[in-house]
């Protein structure tokens, strides 16, 4: 039997029908939106694993290998979210579910036209998710600044696709490009980076990661990181001679350096984080670049799927600790260590492996990235991304010791609850991929190849 | 039985699991655990002796993509360091029996063992640097967690430094492996196979990539600062573990990697290296005279003593090398029971400054007994093992470049000339007006049997020096020039 090859959006969409109509009712049962949405991610992911690699191909959209091992990636990143999300708020659950099926379509869109219309499906819900996540004049004008950059890159990538088409003649592949589709394809890139966080288009990410609800944060830096990589890609691919790929690398170092400089000196746990995913952002970018200068090998794809996937645990269980314990500056994380010691021991290999640790799948994903740079003779950008680990190490280090070293300045109240299963899996899970990483690989090589 | 190599790594790992497990009772388990990876790594030992040519290797195929396998074999030199972990363990846990701390205590020295074990026993270059890493995790703990008042800086400090040197080191490693693959065709990271031929002009890169990963971890001055801190915060038992064991794997790596990968590049980089290693004695010597903290003073002390085995190391002499290997295992039983004993002190008063004892020797006359022996065997005193190793490896560093010696028989003077006022200051000299001296009672039977090994081992190399030459000689002989 074939299977409907659009059936995990199909499955999202039904989703996102089902939370609005529960929405209809006066009292909707407690449980019914969070099964609802958990039961359409589970189901789209599950789906996705009985898709066949290039079982089906149109102008529009396509399932191809990169397609569906992205798909595992954003479904993955989206899970923590599906479980934290409040069981009352009908319009929360179609935002997210909606966000998820336009992250879905990026991953399989096939011409430009339809990544715009998959790029804007994704973002709107986002922006709305932000604002409605977290109770308060902040998170509304982050959801606002929000908006506005989407916007901006938006415009930008409506721009460069003109540009692009007035050169080609469609939006498809094409290899040759004039000076006017350069600019087009520049301009769609840096759309792209926009919605990365690259350096120097990232000053809205800080306030968005800081305002929303941590869950929000985690779901925005694992699953919509993961669309943006491969958007990024898929324009690599659609315009292989555009001038924009060589800078790919420096961009990513950059990003990298100053996230990792930036976060330094953070004291707020949710915008300390927000620019650590920016820095793991750069080292994504030196890693597509790698990938894009070195005839796009499908070992450059399996070290991106590995890295994302690895961050979509070290991320969304950070942010999940965030959310379990309620710290939400360095200085209340002090004396943690004893008075929730499971959840901080699992948050404490979280960070090691943010920090790249061995032998944690932190480390060996940092390591297959910037093995492919140095692969890539991009000796520099390999060494940069090097060095922002190092000094990423510092504030992870920071922390740990505020943990456990330190006492505890006040009591901070806190109510147990089943959040720190969430941490506890995010952290078994990267020991998992750093003690058997031939489990992701292989089955990232096997959908690669 | 197929894997006795894995067991010997695995054991201490699975002591770790257990002991953060039971609690209160965590300490037999580590004793227990301890003496089992004692017992193991001697029965090793035991079957080198019988069996010199013996080399034992236990591999699993390629594992994973890029030629990552999972690679384990021993020699002498990678028997005998971890015959010193599992020994210096063992005496750890017996010096903290009466401490009272937490079973996490004990599992993180049970992890250090086990990952140092992991790091003399790898021959596939990933494994290794995942084990080199891994040391760090538990030390970490160790002093940021049981270690004294400075000891949260001491602690982040201790890691950031040593991990950047790794970054360097696993850089090096992978530009290595890149260009063997692209000359060969063959991924591997296997130490046997890999040459350095491959790498054409980016040698030196990658051989001074290599070796500043190894020199933090020595440390070669000036890459030793974050050693005084470390060595000084931490708990008696961890300044062991760290003196004892974890500044080998910096030679050890140079032994092990550095050396047989880039013979001549190496030899050629003795003027540098050895005038480093020189003057390391000579600077390390220096700054222990002017320190008023035991615990620091001997921190210092082992910047000047490591010096002594990499002149000998790096003079790539038969005497050199098996003096400046045997000078290792010295180095770990001097410096840590010197490190024990301020540890009793400290547990006793909750002083280590000089200028807080005064006639102790009157009152602890074991303490001064056995802190009079160490101190002795640690200037080199003809007889007990120090003289031994220093002597080797200056000799062998005499025959290269002489000047290199004449620098090393200056920090041999000098270590004499810091060592022996301070022995004085704390036992000899009248108390002072703000001495704890009166606050110390002797040493007890546990503490006396601990010493007394360490001391007995001291005297036995230092008269007998031959067998424990000749155990280390064969695994050094390739690497004479």
């Amino acid at each position: 039997m074939t299977m409907f090859p659009l059936a995990p959006q199909a499955a999202l969409a039904a989703g996102v029908l089902g939370a609005l109509s529960l929405g209809l009712m006066r009292r909707p049962p407690p449980l019914a939106l969070r099964a609802l949405a958990l039961a359409s991610i589970v189901g789209a992911m599950l789906l996705a694993v009985g898709l066949p690699a290039d079982a089906y191909s149109s102008p529009i959209l396509l399932t191809d290998a990169k397609s569906i091992g992205w798909q595992y990636l954003i479904y993955l990143g989206a899970l923590p979210l599906a479980y934290w999300l409040d069981g009352e708020d009908d319009v929360l659950t179609a935002l997210f579910l909606g966000a998820v099926l336009g992250m879905s379509l990026l991953a399989s869109a096939a011409n430009l036209a339809m990544m715009f219309i998959a790029l804007e499906f994704m973002s709107l819900p986002a922006y709305l998710l932000v604002a409605r996540s977290r109770r308060g004049d902040r998170a509304l004008e982050a959801a606002i600044k929000y908006f506005f950059a989407g916007g901006v890159a938006g415009a930008l990538f409506m721009l460069g696709l003109a540009l692009y088409y007035a050169d080609t003649h469609g939006l498809a592949a094409s290899a040759a490009l004039s000076p006017l589709g350069q600019a087009g394809a520049t301009l769609m890139a840096a759309a792209a980076l926009f919605k990365l966080g690259a350096f120097p288009l990232n000053w809205w990410l800080p306030d968005v990661y800081e305002a929303s609800a941590p869950e929000v944060s985690g779901f925005l830096s694992t699953a919509m990181k993961s669309a943006a990589v491969l958007f990024l890609m898929r324009l690599c691919e659609l315009a292989p001679e555009a001038a924009f790929i060589a800078w790919l690398p420096a961009i990513g170092a950059l990003t990298a350096l100053t996230g990792a400089v930036m976060a330094l000196r953070q004291e707020r746990l949710q915008r300390l984080f927000a620019y650590s995913s920016i820095s793991n952002a750069g080292l994504l970018i030196i890693g597509v670049g790698a990938w894009a200068v070195s005839g796009r090998s499908t070992e450059g794809v399996s070290a991106l799927l590995f890295f994302l996937g690895a961050y979509a645990f070290m991320s969304n269980g950070t942010f999940a600790f965030i959310k379990y314990s309620g710290c939400e500056t360095r200085a209340q994380l002090k004396g943690r260590g004893a008075a929730m010691p499971a959840a901080a021991a699992a948050f404490t290999i979280l960070l090691f492996a943010l920090g790249g640790i061995p032998p944690t799948g932190g480390f060996m994903a940092k390591l297959l990235l910037l093995w492919r740079a140095v692969d890539a003779s991009l000796l520099w950008p390999a060494a940069a991304g090097a060095l922002s680990a190092l000094i990423s190490l510092a504030y992870y280090l920071g922390m740990i010791r505020d943990l456990w070293f330190e006492k505890a300045d006040q009591s901070v109240s806190f109510k147990p609850g089943a959040g720190a299963v969430l941490v506890i899996a995010c952290a078994a899970g990267i020991v998992l991929l750093g003690a058997a990483p031939w489990l992701m690989s292989s089955l990232a090589g096997g959908l690669v190849r | 039985m197929s894997h006795p190599l894995t067991i010997l790594w695995a054991a201490p790992l699975a002591g770790a699991a257990v002991c953060a497990f039971l609690g209160a009772r965590a300490r037999y388990a580590a004793l227990a655990f301890s003496a089992l990876f004692a017992g193991l790594a001697g029965a090793l030992v035991l079957t080198l002796l019988a069996n010199p040519a013996l080399s034992v290797v236990n591999e699993l195929g390629p594992v994973w993509a890029y030629g990552i396998s999972y690679r384990l074999s021993a020699d002498s030199l990678s028997i005998g360091l971890i015959a010193l972990t599992a020994f210096l363990n063992l005496i750890c846990v017996a010096a903290s029996w009466e401490l009272d701390v937490p079973a996490a205590y004990w599992a993180c020295f049970l992890a250090l063992a086990s990952a140092l074990t992991g790091v003399f026993l790898a021959r596939d270059l990933f494994l290794f640097y995942v084990f080199w890493e891994a040391t760090l995790v538990p030390m970490f703990f160790i002093i940021g967690l049981w270690g004294s008042s400075n000891r949260l800086h001491a602690a982040v400090k201790f890691f950031l430094f040593t991990f950047a040197g790794s970054v360097f080191m696993l850089l090096a490693l992978l530009a290595l492996v890149s260009a063997h693959h692209r000359a060969t065709g063959v991924w591997t990271w296997d130490l046997a196979a890999l040459d350095a031929s491959a790498l054409g002009a980016a040698a030196p890169l990658v051989f001074w990539g290599l070796v500043l990963g190894f020199a933090v971890k020595i440390p070669m001055i000036p890459l030793h600062t974050w050693l005084p801190d470390a060595h000084t915060e931490a708990p008696a038992a961890g300044s062991v573990m760290l003196a004892g064991v974890m500044l080998k794997m910096g030679v050890y790596g140079l032994l092990r990697i550095a050396l047989p990968l880039f013979p001549e590049l190496s030899f050629s980089a003795l003027p540098i290296l050895g005038g480093l290693a020189a003057f390391s004695t000579i600077y390390g010597a220096l700054c222990a005279m002017a320190q008023t903290d035991l615990k620091r003073m001997i921190a210092y002390s082992s910047i000047a003593h490591l010096g002594f085995c990499l002149l000998g190391v790096l003079s790539r002499t038969s005497q050199g090398l098996v003096g400046g290997t045997l000078q290792l295992v010295n180095h770990g039983l001097t410096t840590g029971a010197l490190f024990l004993m301020v540890g009793f002190l400290y547990e006793r008063t909750h002083k280590r400054g000089l200028s807080d004892f005064g006639d102790l020797a009157s009152r602890a006359p074991y303490l001064a007994f056995f802190f009079g022996f160490s101190t002795l065997a640690s200037i080199g005193l003809p007889g007990l093992n120090g003289f031994v190793g220093e002597f080797m490896a200056l000799s062998g560093a005499l025959s290269v470049l002489p000047i290199l010696a004449f620098a090393g028989v200056l920090g041999v003077t000098l270590a004499a000339a810091y060592a022996l006022p301070a022995f004085q200051a704390v036992f000899w000299a009248p108390a002072g007006p703000g001495s704890v001296s009166a606050q110390v009672a002797d040493l007890n039977l546990r503490e006396r049997a601990v010493l007394w090994t360490l001391t007995g081992l001291m005297l036995w190399i230092g008269l007998a020096p031959m067998p424990w030459l000749a155990f280390f000689e064969p695994a050094l002989r390739g690497l004479v020039r």
